[in-house]
């Protein structure tokens, strides 16, 4: 069962942008701020592979599980050392974004300067580099192939059984709604914070991970992807974790195939444009509805069409 | 600066590096301040400066270039062709520099009338730009507008690299020098132009910001629902606050291009003309010009010392000083969030000339209801909503 490259590539691309923007949704939702720094978290996976696989000479994928600890970690203290702080005096979404571009620029050199050591200790090259050769075959795909679907998959259904099922999950839940309302009730949102932090910095990092199994990897991958992540979250209307997904699947895809295709039958220059693909999306659904799919949702939902269609399938009314 | 511009011969040294700083601070104030314009004093945060940077530097190269061409084409000078893309970088070398240069070496007026065309197209083409940015975003929220904002200016680099009639895509153009008359060295007269540009653009913003103009703007600043109910267009405000300062950004690019004499899409990286004009604007403090001023200072000339000294710190470490320059700055800009949130120099309460403060404050103690009450309805005191006497009707 031979896989077209192109088809891989947008799969395992589509896959990473999807983890990546459930937790940029997440964090949106509880902190209330775009996080920059998110993209960059997934720098952190790329070099926890790296360094598995070409300094320990392990598995890549035994560094999948390191590089979820270690991306979690540092996201839980950034927003120890930084975005509690700052919240804590009292500053608004603005500084606190702002926080989070010098802590995406903070990061990024620190991953660079920790490329250019590994380099000068080990003399390999660190920078732009790839571990497909390390991956295993899988019925005649790559093994990246069924491994980053399936992550993406279980993550969306674990999360899914998470915040419908576990008290976590509820509480989650309850403090994106209303940080002082849920406060009341006697949920600790700073433990919530803590906890929803280290979910996304994890599954980031993650993400990244999967990265330089089938895409060149440099420090600054992450960061660069930082647009496509907004994009699909944006499109998935930033208020629940189930339009990121959709979001994530539709950004994927077409950032890759659109391009590829468009290369055919327009011309191979316009493969210079593929970073444009998600800036255009991003605009359009500002443009067009700013509350994305989950908007379109609400306004077919509240039609009579829409009304209908529920009643058939047996859910009713909505409100 | 003076002594600098009599002396005829190339600036080299430690002189080289206060020209340098002169013009970076030169060119960052104007940036800074615009930003400090923007969100310091009407809380538009504007996180795509680099896209109005660079509309000044292509406009640079795409509209004066051709048209330098063109009127010198006219005066009788032969040029190499540069319509097509290829021929427009391939003979951009020779067309600028040798017939181009050598034509306005002995023409001044044409050299100043260049400059200050150029100055005036970056102007309106970036306000015409701010007027493009404002439509999607500035009804939203103000994390949706950063995060517009911030993708725009990637775009914008995108498609300077990929249009070559812009700027000669990745290889960049050269661009006529509008100081080709002057004997000296030109970057001299460009830093002192540049800081000229900066003073007048002070003032232009020091006299609106004075203004009642300025004062609604710190009123939407602080609370636009309030100002909304009292039949102030919010939006067209901030509208009207983005073309403006986003025409007086792009003058910075227009001047970057002249001082290099070069338009590369690389020269207007968005790393660079946003991040680090936010850093001085949060480091001297947003909402105050003082601050601004010297939060460009620290930044301008930390960042130009250290990449001057760049040699000595790169035999010394493994990785490129650049890297940790950016973790300086980045974790200055943190701290100075955490420890000093209100910036180096704090904003000071707004001074309006012509108006006594110390007469108003006593004015308002004499109104105060709870002396007011002692005395209602007594002899010759009106009261009630339509201020009647109690027993007049």
């Amino acid at each position: 069962m031979a896989i077209a490259a192109i088809w891989t590539a947008a799969l395992v691309y589509a896959a990473e942008i999807t983890l990546l923007s459930i937790g940029f949704t997440l964090t949106y939702l509880t902190a209330k701020i775009p996080n920059f720094a998110h993209g960059t978290y997934a720098g952190f996976g790329i070099y926890v592979v790296y360094t598995i696989s070409r300094i320990f000479h392990m598995s890549p994928y035994i560094g999948f599980p390191i590089s979820f600890f270690i991306g979690g970690a540092v996201s839980v203290l950034v927003y120890i050392v930084v975005i509690q702080v700052l919240s804590r005096m009292g500053s608004g979404a603005i500084v606190l974004t702002i926080a989070t571009l010098a802590i995406q620029i903070f990061l990024t050199s620190a991953l660079y300067i920790y490329a250019f050591w590994i380099r000068t200790v080990y003399s390999t090259y660190t920078i732009g580099f790839l571990v497909k050769e390390l991956d295993f075959e899988f019925m005649g795909m790559p093994g990246i192939l069924p491994v980053s679907v399936s992550i993406c998959v279980g993550t969306v259904i674990v999360l899914h059984y998470m915040l419908t099922r576990t008290k976590t999950g509820i509480a989650m839940r309850a403090v994106a709604e209303d940080t002082e309302l849920s406060s009341v009730l006697g949920i600790d949102t700073n433990r919530i914070q803590l906890f929803s932090w280290f979910l996304t910095g994890g599954l980031a990092a993650l993400a990244g991970s999967m990265m330089p199994l089938w895409f060149a990897s440099s420090p600054a991958t992450g960061s660069f992807m930082i647009t496509s992540i907004m994009a699909a979250s944006l499109l998935g209307g930033f208020t629940n974790v189930y339009g990121a997904v959709i979001g994530g699947i539709g950004i994927g895809f077409s950032e890759i195939i659109l391009t590829f295709y468009l290369q055919q039958t327009v011309g191979v220059w316009i493969g210079e444009y593929r970073p444009l693909v998600p800036m255009i999306v991003l605009v359009a659904v500002l443009l067009i509805e700013p509350n994305g799919l989950q908007g379109i949702w609400e306004r077919i939902a509240a039609s009579d069409t829409g009304q209908n269609l529920l009643k058939s399938i047996g859910r009713g009314e909505v409100e | 600066m003076i002594d600098l511009l009599s002396n005829l011969v190339a600036v080299s040294g430690s002189a080289r590096l206060i020209v340098d700083i002169a013009m970076y601070f030169g060119l960052f104030v104007i940036v800074a301040m615009a930003l400090n314009f923007q969100y310091g004093n009407a809380g538009v945060p504007n996180m795509g400066c680099a896209v109005q940077v660079i509309v000044g530097g292509f406009t640079v190269s795409a509209i004066t270039t051709r048209l330098t061409f063109w009127i010198i084409g006219q005066a009788g000078v032969e040029f190499l062709p540069y319509t097509s893309d290829y021929d427009w970088v391939y003979n951009n070398f020779r067309n600028v520099s040798v017939l181009a240069n050598g034509y306005l070496k002995d023409n001044i007026m044409l050299c100043i009338t260049l400059l200050l065309f150029s100055l005036a197209v970056s102007l309106v083409l970036g306000a015409a730009i701010g007027w493009l940015i404002s439509v999607p975003a500035i009804r939203l929220k103000a994390t949706y507008l950063m995060i517009t904002l911030i993708t725009m200016a990637d775009a914008s680099q995108i498609i300077g690299r990929n249009v070559v009639a812009i700027s000669g895509g990745t290889i960049g153009v050269f661009v006529p020098n509008v100081f080709a008359f002057y004997p000296g060295d030109r970057t001299v007269v460009m830093a002192t132009l540049t800081l000229f540009i900066g003073l007048i653009s002070f003032f232009i913003f020091r006299t609106m910001l004075n203004s009642p103009y300025g004062r609604l703007m710190r009123a939407i600043r602080e609370n636009e629902i309030t100002v909304g109910s009292v039949g102030k267009n919010v939006v067209g405000i901030r509208r009207n606050i983005l073309m403006f300062a986003s025409g007086i950004t792009a003058l910075s690019g227009c001047l970057l291009a002249f001082y290099f004499s070069y338009v590369v899409e690389a020269n207007y990286q968005r790393a660079f003309w946003t991040y680090w004009p936010w850093l001085m604007l949060i480091m001297g403090g947003p909402g105050n010009n003082a601050g601004t001023f010297l939060g460009t200072a620290l930044v301008v000339a930390m960042r130009r010392i250290i990449i001057v000294s760049k040699w000595y710190f790169d035999k010394m470490l493994f990785f490129p000083i650049s890297y940790f320059e950016n973790i300086l700055l980045g974790s200055l800009l943190l701290i100075i969030m955490i420890f000093r949130p209100s910036g180096l120099i704090p904003e000071k309460l707004l001074y309006i000339p012509g108006i006594n403060y110390r007469k108003l404050v006593r004015e308002e103690v004499a109104v105060d209801w709870r002396t007011t009450t002692k005395t209602r309805g007594g002899a010759g005191k009106r009261s009630g909503i339509f201020g009647r006497k109690k027993g007049d009707s």
